[in-house]
């Protein structure tokens, strides 16, 4: 009989544990007989010395691409300033190769759209091909009190605009225990801070109960959800099946999955499975001697595009949201970079791009 | 006489062909002054406080802050360019494509190298950085000599569907051996 490692140590821990005698040697066997299960990617090679951070031999990268288009939008976001030429707006889109926008939440709820400018803005997305889908929330649903009462209403009062405009989903995040949810708190990954997360997910759903806009969350580091299966779980403990990813793959990129990007995105696709909102489209690198990860130009740095656009051609309605650089020229560049990974494997992305501009 | 031109041309053509034949062996020094600023060859970050270097593996290296020496050993066949903290390239000179890992390990790149009249030009294609599922990264890398063979010039392209990057250095040729000045990373004579 095959025993593996972990149940081998497993088995001596719980054997240590009966004969204990001393205090300590009772604190040591108790430390590992509650050692869990963890999540993570497959053991590769010297698990029992070392952090292992590079890939095994025998990655699967399959490239085949699925029978969906995708449509790539960016942080030119639809706005809603009064006044607005939607007709202009979308077809600006169009003409930089975007079919689907997406909406910032402060500045959409920030003014009453009239029932006569949301048909007309309809009208004109219709028009154009282009797709309104997401409002990207602002906010922190498990700020300090009493502001996460106060974001939890932004993020119903964003569902609600959603339903009327006709997106699919807003985005939003389990938060931080600091008011700021980008700032990393050292209890973001305590049992307090879930709880509070999945109780702020509970209102917000049954506020917004019976209605069919998704509700996504972005995993991210900083916070609770920085994996699928923290993913999975929050879906589950909410209890609700509008619950969904917004997914940024990028945001769960460590030292420990840095090099192994192509099977993190195997792992993710299969895990979330089903529960796919949209995705954000970023890169990064490891250039820093800590392990400090750069924000790189997309189809350059760590992430397999290739494996990643092979994925994302296979859920149904796929959209990208490239983001997080820093000029229109960028963005341009990092669509032609994009468009051109999923050409080699035959992945379709809806709309043309314009050619360079020569300089 | 036009027949026995013809044969004395026959037999020195060949000589003068290989007389030309530039060459680039020896240690050559890069002259910052008259080279253009080098990108960061390795990293394409965005959001980044500007900064140099960094080496290898995205086909030869960012080469950054400080002296940059290259040490060349040339043959009739083959090239082979070393510099401190990269690894070293060999270039097969027959126009074919020859395949090499990148300097990644886990990824393909494809060299192509011939001499065309007195410059040598190197071609390259891999993913960018040497990871799988990147852009595809297209070097053409120009050498040439000036007259003297005192400076070699290095016009290199950088292609990937996203930017088109041009830059030139300019190296000067030193008295050191091929791999007397090198730190880890050079080769020494064979």
């Amino acid at each position: 009989m095959k025993i593996s490692r972990r149940k081998f140590f497993a088995g001596a821990g719980a054997a240590a544990g009966a004969f204990a005698t001393t205090s300590e040697s009772r604190i040591a066997a108790a430390q590992v007989a509650k050692t869990p299960k963890a999540v993570g990617l497959p053991d590769v090679w010297g698990q029992d010395f070392l952090y292992q951070w590079s890939p095994p031999d025998n990655v699967k990268r399959d490239t085949s691409p699925g029978p969906n288009v995708i449509r790539l939008s960016n942080s030119q976001d639809i706005t809603n300033r009064e006044g607005t030429d939607y007709a202009q707006m979308f077809q600006t889109m169009r003409d930089s190769g975007w079919t689907a926008c997406e909406a910032a939440s402060a500045a959409w709820l920030s003014r009453k759209m009239p029932d006569s400018e949301i048909t007309e803005m309809k009208a004109q997305l219709k028009a154009h091909d282009v797709v309104f889908y997401n409002i990207h929330c602002a906010g922190n649903i498990i700020a300090p009190d009493p502001d996460a009462e106060r974001w939890q209403r932004h993020i119903i009062d964003a569902y609600h605009s959603a339903e009327a405009c006709g997106c699919r989903m807003i985005l939003t995040h389990a938060g931080s225990m600091y008011p700021n949810r980008n700032t990393a708190h050292p209890l973001n990954w305590s049992k307090t801070a879930w709880e509070r997360s999945v109780g702020a997910l509970k209102n917000i759903c049954k506020a917004t109960a019976g209605g069919k806009v998704k509700i996504c969350i972005e995993p991210v580091n900083t916070e609770s959800i920085n994996n699928p299966w923290a993913m999975k779980r929050l879906r589950d403990d909410v209890g609700d099946e509008r619950i969904n990813c917004g997914l940024d793959i990028q945001n769960m990129a460590y030292a420990g999955v840095a090099f192994r990007m192509t099977e993190l995105l195997n792992t993710t696709f299969e895990v979330l499975n089903g529960m796919i909102g949209y995705i954000h489209a970023k890169d990064f690198v490891w250039d820093q001697m800590l392990p400090g990860l750069s924000w790189a130009m997309n189809g350059t740095g760590n992430m397999d595009y290739e494996v990643f656009l092979a994925h994302i051609s296979k859920i149904p309605d796929p959209i990208m949201y490239v983001e997080f650089l820093s000029s229109p020229e960028e963005y341009q560049e990092a669509q032609r970079n994009i468009r051109a990974i999923a050409e080699r494997i035959g992945v379709k992305i809806h709309g043309t791009q314009p050619p360079p501009q020569q300089a | 006489m036009k027949k026995h031109a013809l044969m004395l041309g026959m037999i020195l053509l060949p000589t003068l062909a290989m007389a030309a034949t530039p060459d680039f062996n020896g240690s050559w020094v890069r002259n910052p002054a008259d080279s253009d600023p080098m990108p960061n060859q390795m990293y394409w970050v965005t959001r980044e406080v500007a900064g140099g270097g960094g080496g290898g593996r995205g086909g030869r290296g960012g080469r950054g802050g400080g002296e940059v020496t290259l040490t060349v050993q040339q043959d009739a066949k083959t090239l082979q360019v070393s510099q401190s903290n990269e690894i070293a390239r060999k270039y097969t000179l027959d126009g074919k494509a020859h395949t090499r890992p990148t300097d990644t390990g886990i990824q393909k790149a494809e060299d192509t190298a011939h001499l065309e009249g007195d410059s040598l030009v190197i071609d390259t294609a891999e993913p960018f950085g040497g990871m799988p599922g990147n852009a595809t990264l297209k070097i053409k890398e120009t050498w040439s000599l000036s007259p003297d063979g005192k400076t070699l010039t290095i016009t290199t392209t950088r292609d990937i569907p996203a930017r088109h990057q041009t830059f030139k250095e300019v190296y000067t040729k030193t008295q050191a051996q091929p791999g007397a000045i090198c730190s880890a990373g050079c080769i020494g004579p064979q």
